[in-house]
């Protein structure tokens, strides 16, 4: 009973209502225990004016008006300012933690290595490649994944990682934390922090009253010191109360996110079918003196996002975000004896047995990817796949091993000037520019004459000298190609990335003849980099019922319609199969009404639909583009980048599909 | 009973105080992080160009067998570069270090633009391969410095911006945040009169 990808997202939404209902509680409970003690207090010092007068009622409608107005203000300012300084995305937590971000050109072995890892899982998953950070300063083996959804994702690993773990290892890793970026976990994630802040800060709090009362000066015992006392008190009661915020915060997190962790561990073996790499880094793990303990300051605020436990040993650990680490072990290698390695740094081995990486996919698959990929372009007949919506719905959001092998061998198998072009911010401009120009040689013509006018003449000169190669790409290298520029991209000034967006407009704009595959490709990527770049927000998912979008379903559908067939009647037939499962009377629009800038709207509308919702969503769609169940390779691009906008990230081709040669020239 | 209720004034106030400055601070950390990654691109791609340049002297030495002077002006300045070079990724944005790399920048274009300039003398040189693709690669490596460049100037620029307003300035030096400069290419002085050949 495996669960799938839109139900693992279901799954995540609604455990941030049990993260709002612990909250509550622990809110209540700190307001109580804060009344509790300034009641006592009050108390006493009004007994001290009345020597041997008994102690009232410690029930004081005003004062727990007043203690309960200000724990839940403070709580709530804290709670709202560390959310407000997470909505910026992953990186956030990447600063937070000291984390320095890895060069995409860097030339250290073990850093290039990690990159490699990460670029192939994303490319292999659908997702844009994510920014990789070092905490150098940890010597401990861990790793997190941040961010609102897989566009703003960041990676961080430990310095130990780069150290002690093998490429496989390192698979493993990534792979347990690909599939938090995939499920929707790091959103809830993100939130967690940002509302258990504020419970924490109340320790903080205290902790730095305890240190002003103790500078205050004690001369005036009667007046002053009655001051500096009752400073103190409160200071040291908000510390000790402060720890029950530490403890609730740590049963919210043990509530919410420590059961997902199994499966995190699962589906990384499912992508790399390799249970060795993960369960190898969980036994240096727990080979090594640290562990995956986390030394920096704020290790506490985010202890649920990493890979393991950032806390060892400590009484509080009933509530451990993470489950034992031998269980971990166990499930992943039945054979585990309880006893850990002795790990040693690569260096000290040798870098030939660090490097080797296990070829993931079955040995015919293999020859199948690399028998696709090795065939020359007009020799290719052009293979369809067989295609049904729920086969596409089962691959959304569960890469396999199979397309990891077949990111790697992709990225392998690239032109050296344009892998190099996609990994540096000025050429990788020059990339996506050529990537965005037409087949049809007319609206090429317009689009460069448009362009000449407005970018720099190397850069013009760069778009036309990689367009030669791009030109010889099969379609199944665009995406990737692209997903691969977004660490690049992201490092642009505003300035410069103003001056680029501007310049991607204008190719898309010169014609009205685009292609959709090209113009998809343009949305793709300016809404994941407008949400960093700041120009817009990451979407909300608030649309349960599909009732408001279907106008903006309508117009996606019958866009897609026309885009996969070439006859009115073949359209109308697909676009009629499509929207029977909605149970509905849904219109096609004229080919007209198919505007690029209507399909744009639509899709943003479409994009905040709950996950439950984009299941049905994206099935329409599969059914939609698909002639006679069919796709081709370029429509099967086309979905993926659809399926990307939607948010709901699609793996690249099954390669097993398309050894069935089913020519539809 | 007012003690209380004045405490509580306090602590809130105070709060409010605190979680304002911190979240100045934050800011002004992740600008300057910003900025220093920006110069680590320029780091990269400057090491790139100064390692581009061994080679082509030793090509051009093959041909250009009387302009010793010329081509140790080149590997000199080149040598200086990467010093300043390593010194301004210790201390990015520091004054001294990114006034030094400005004039090494400077001077080693200065030595490279006469030895390019002598190169016409010698067809041979000219149409070699191996030359020309150096060349090539150079002028490559030259673009993306410029564009590095920009990237970093404008990270600066916002660091320095941010830093200085009001109510930032007031944190900013409670917490020892310098101000940030800029790579900036300054003119090389002239040190020797240009030699002409007939």
């Amino acid at each position: 009973m495996s669960t799938d990808f839109f139900e693992q997202q279901d799954v995540a939404r609604r455990r941030t209502g049990w993260l709002v209902f612990f909250f509550l509680l622990a809110v209540a409970a700190t307001v109580l225990a804060v009344y509790l003690v300034v009641a006592i207090l009050v108390a006493a010092a009004q007994a001290e004016g009345q020597a041997g007068a008994e102690i009232e009622s410690l029930w004081n409608p005003p004062l727990f008006l007043g203690v309960t107005l200000g724990v839940v203000s403070i709580i709530l300012l804290g709670s709202l300012y560390r959310i407000a300084q997470f909505s910026t995305g992953g990186e956030a937590v990447a600063l937070l933690l000291g984390g320095r971000r890895i060069d995409p050109q860097s030339r250290d072995l073990a850093e290039r290595r990690l990159l490699n890892v990460v670029e192939e899982m994303a490319i292999a998953s659908g997702v844009p490649v994510p920014p990789v950070y070092v905490l150098d300063a940890e010597t401990s083996i861990n790793a997190f994944a941040a961010g609102h959804q897989p566009g703003d994702a960041v990676i961080g690993v430990s310095r130990g990682c780069l150290e002690y773990l093998t490429r496989d290892e390192l698979q493993g890793v990534m792979a347990h934390e690909f599939s938090h970026i995939l499920n929707g976990d790091m959103r809830l994630d993100l939130r967690l922090a940002g509302t258990v802040f504020g419970i924490l800060m109340l320790a903080v709090l205290g902790y730095y009253m305890l240190r002003i009362a103790g500078r205050m000066p004690q001369s005036n015992r009667k007046q002053g010191g009655g001051v500096a006392l009752g400073l103190f008190l409160l200071g040291l009661a908000l510390v000790l109360i402060g720890y029950i915020g530490v403890f609730f915060g740590k049963l919210i997190k043990a509530a919410v996110s420590r059961q997902r962790e199994y499966l995190a561990d699962s589906a990384a073996v499912q992508f790399t079918r390799f249970p060795g790499g993960i369960a190898g880094a969980l036994k240096k793990i727990g080979g090594l003196p640290e562990r995956s303990r986390i030394r920096d300051a704020h290790a506490e605020e985010v202890s649920h996002m990493f890979f393991s436990d950032a806390f060892e040993g400590m009484l509080l650990n009933f509530f451990a975000t993470h489950p034992p680490l031998v269980k971990r072990i166990r499930r992943l290698d039945p054979t585990f004896d309880g006893r850990f390695p002795v790990v040693v740094p690569l260096r000290e081995m040798g870098l030939a047995e660090a490097d080797t990486g296990r070829v993931a996919a079955a040995d015919q698959e293999a020859a199948q990817i690399r028998e696709f990929l090795a065939t020359p372009l007009d020799q290719r007949r052009r293979r369809a796949r067989r295609l049904s919506p729920a086969q596409a719905i089962s691959e959304a959001g569960t890469p396999k091993a199979a397309q990891l092998f077949y990111a790697s061998s992709l990225m392998a198998a690239m032109p050296k000037a344009l892998a190099e072009a996609a990994h540096e911010p000025y050429l990788a401009r020059a990339l996506i520019c050529a990537l965005l120009l037409s087949r049809d040689l007319a609206v090429r013509q317009t689009q460069l004459d448009a362009l000449a006018k407005q970018a720099e003449p190397r850069l013009y000169q760069d778009i036309v000298r990689l367009a030669a190669l791009t030109d010889q790409l099969g379609e199944e290298a665009r995406v990737p190609l692209v997903d691969a520029t977004y660490p690049v991209l992201r490092m642009l000034s505003p300035r410069q990335y103003a001056a680029f967006r501007q310049h991607v407009e204008t190719l898309v704009e010169a014609d009205d003849r685009i292609d959709l595959f090209e113009y998809m490709i343009r949305v793709m990527l300016l809404r994941n980099l407008d949400v960093h770049f700041g120009r817009t927000r990451p979407p909300i998912r608030r649309y349960s019922a599909i009732t408001p979008l279907v106008g903006p379903l309508g117009t996606v559908l019958s866009t897609l319609a026309y885009a996969g067939h070439e006859t009115q009647e073949d359209a109308e037939r697909a676009f009629s199969q499509a929207t029977a499962a909605l149970g509905r009377g849904v219109p096609l629009l004229p080919k007209q009404d198919c505007t690029l800038t209507a399909l744009d709207k639509a899709l943003a509308e479409l994009a905040q639909a709950a996950p439950k919702l984009q299941r049905i969503i994206l099935a329409a769609c599969v059914a939609s583009i698909a002639a006679d169940g069919k796709v081709a390779v370029r429509e099967n691009e086309l979905l993926r980048v659809v399926a990307g906008i939607l948010g709901s990230p699609v793996p690249p081709i099954p390669l097993s599909e398309l050894g069935a040669t089913t020519a539809t020239n | 009973m007012e003690i209380a209720i004045g405490i509580a004034v306090i602590v809130v106030v105070l709060l409010v105080l605190v979680l304002f400055i911190v979240g100045i601070y934050n800011t002004l950390i992740t600008s300057r992080n910003r900025y220093k990654n920006a110069f680590s691109q320029i780091d990269v791609q400057l090491k790139r160009r100064n390692d581009l340049i061994p080679n082509l002297v030793e090509t051009a030495k093959g041909y250009m067998k009387h302009e010793r002077q010329t081509l140790e002006a080149v590997v000199q300045a080149r040598n200086v570069n990467a010093a300043a070079l390593q010194q301004a990724a210790q201390a990015p944005g520091e004054r001294q270090a990114m006034a030094a790399l400005g004039s090494a920048e400077a001077q080693l274009a200065g030595a490279l633009g006469r030895l390019f300039a002598v190169f016409e003398a010698y067809p041979d040189l000219k149409a070699n391969q191996n030359m020309l693709a150096l060349q090539e690669e150079l002028t490559s490596t030259e673009n993306k410095i410029a564009f590095a460049r920009q990237a970093y100037n404008d990270a600066v620029m916002q660091y320095n911006n941010q830093r200085e307003t009001f109510p930032n300035v007031v944190v900013a030096s409670m917490f020892g945040f310098q101000e940030a400069n800029l790579f900036e290419i300054e003119e090389p002085k002239e040190r020797e009169a240009p030699q002409v050949k007939f």
